[in-house]
């Protein structure tokens, strides 16, 4: 048994090939996530049953799942319903990255939900009646107060969920895509080198974060400009 | 729903592997947090580097690639040594149970880390200064005083950890452990009927999660019970 670095150098360059499909899971699902759990947040803080009630049930579940499961089900499980073949979104379930997308989104929001459910509540109350001594509406005081305060203060835990849904795109191997972690499992049943090849990935994924944490800690910095120090 | 007949013995026992994976992971995760939050908290400028670096390798890579380069990097290393005393031997491996419990173990531990780290200083430091006076030595103060105080602050956080230890149960199933995500598999080899199968697992992983959550609500209770203004 030898760390053979000949092996990393014809390695590296095939599993960062596999970077960009990473870089797309991760932005795509984040991007529709976020919407999904703004979406969610809003049902929830509603304070009407029949839109809290069906969210928190949403959440429940996809929180309380395991995503490898999560996607297996959407994967394997949705071709076998007929009105899914039917209907129009086939194409994307067909896909293994549709249902790679499909299932982070789902996961992701329900996570974020909850998250921005927490810098909202976290608002101060007497900014809030600050706003309605002004005569600021509801919907203004949402806007305008709630808003950009719950922002800066859900940020760093939303950060945290974008790094943890980085780390869950490597599960997209698993449905045969072939993103970094898929191409180094193929690399790793040619050369059976797994040392090599996964130590490498992981400090190319280490990387990733690394860059993911510093440039969310620049826009909390920046969203926290006016706070005293 | 007939597709599933004949198969709840095995989903039965798969769920008995992933209770086990959950608790050896349980124990040895709680230890690797409490040596990490030790080295962090420690005077020792080595021990602080050791634990820093544990939290950002596990922190920083995918659970999958963990469970995968500890499965086939152990199975290459026992392979080599073995190779040594028997030629002949082809291919010996860790069983997956352990690689998988350890790996999930180390992952959640990082993050353990900093929970019991945070809640280690979050004790109050007149709690400590009151044991001081009572007499207590260093090992008392620390059973009586820090851990039961360090216990309250660390269970909301500690609860979630355990969500995530029973959720990357699931991922061992790739590296060929027969829990319930394996056993659906082979399920869909025989009938061919993914979608029930693999709503089956989930809703099993959906009741470990629920009973893990309601454990942490009565313990969160538990602790809090001689405070004042709770609710």
């Amino acid at each position: 048994m030898s760390f053979d670095f000949a092996i990393i150098v014809d390695a590296l360059p095939k599993m960062l090939m596999g970077i960009g499909l990473t870089f797309q899971l991760l932005i795509i699902s984040a991007i529709l996530g976020l919407t999904l759990a703004i979406g969610l947040m809003l049902m929830r803080i509603s304070g009407k049953w029949y839109l809290s009630w069906p969210a928190q049930v949403y959440i429940y579940i996809f929180r309380g799942t395991p995503i490898l499961v999560q996607i297996f089900i959407i994967y394997y499980g949705f071709p076998q319903l007929e009105f899914i073949r039917d209907s129009f979104l086939w194409p994307m379930f067909r896909d293994p990255f549709g249902c790679a997308i499909f299932a982070l989104t789902l996961n992701t929001g329900a996570y974020v939900s909850e998250i921005l459910r927490g810098g909202v509540l976290g608002v101060d109350r007497g900014i809030l009646e600050a706003g309605s001594a002004l005569g600021l509406s509801v919907r203004q005081k949402f806007i305008y107060l709630t808003t950009p305060i719950a922002t800066r203060l859900a940020l760093p835990a939303y950060g945290n969920d974008i790094i943890s849904l980085l780390k869950s795109t490597a599960l997209a191997s698993t449905i045969t895509l072939a993103d970094m972690t898929g191409i180094a499992r193929t690399l790793v049943a040619q050369t059976f080198a797994p040392y090599e090849i996964f130590i490498s990935l992981a400090i190319v994924y280490m990387i990733l974060t690394w860059i993911l944490q510093k440039s969310l800690g620049r826009v909390e910095r920046y969203l926290g400009r006016y706070m005293e120090k | 729903m007939e597709a599933l007949v004949g198969w709840w013995d095995d989903y039965f026992w798969g769920s008995v592997v992933v209770a086990q994976v959950f608790i050896c992971s349980l124990v040895l995760m709680v230890i690797f947090g409490l040596i990490g939050a030790a080295a962090k908290l420690s005077n020792s400028v080595i021990a602080q580097k050791l634990a820093n670096g544990y939290t950002i390798v596990f922190r920083g890579t995918p659970e999958i690639l963990v469970i995968l380069l500890l499965y086939f990097g152990s199975a290459i290393a026992l392979t080599s040594i073995a190779q040594i005393f028997n030629p002949e031997v082809k291919f010996l491996d860790v069983p997956p149970f352990w690689a998988g419990t350890i790996a999930i173990a180390l992952i959640v531990g990082s993050y353990a880390t900093e929970t019991f780290r945070g809640a280690f200083l979050g004790v109050n430091p007149g709690s400590i200064e009151a044991a001081r006076a009572l007499g207590m030595s260093n090992l008392q103060t620390f059973i009586y005083v820090r851990i039961p105080e360090m216990w309250r602050l660390a269970l909301p956080a500690f609860g979630n950890h355990m969500l995530s230890l029973i959720k990357d149960t699931a991922l061992i199933s790739i590296i060929g452990l027969n829990e319930t995500l394996f056993v659906a598999k082979q399920a869909i080899g025989t009938t061919g009927e993914p979608f029930i199968m693999y709503i089956v697992v989930g809703m099993i992983y959906l009741a470990f999660s629920t009973v893990i959550t309601l454990t942490v609500m009565g313990l969160e209770r538990y602790g809090q019970r001689h405070m004042v203004n709770v609710r």
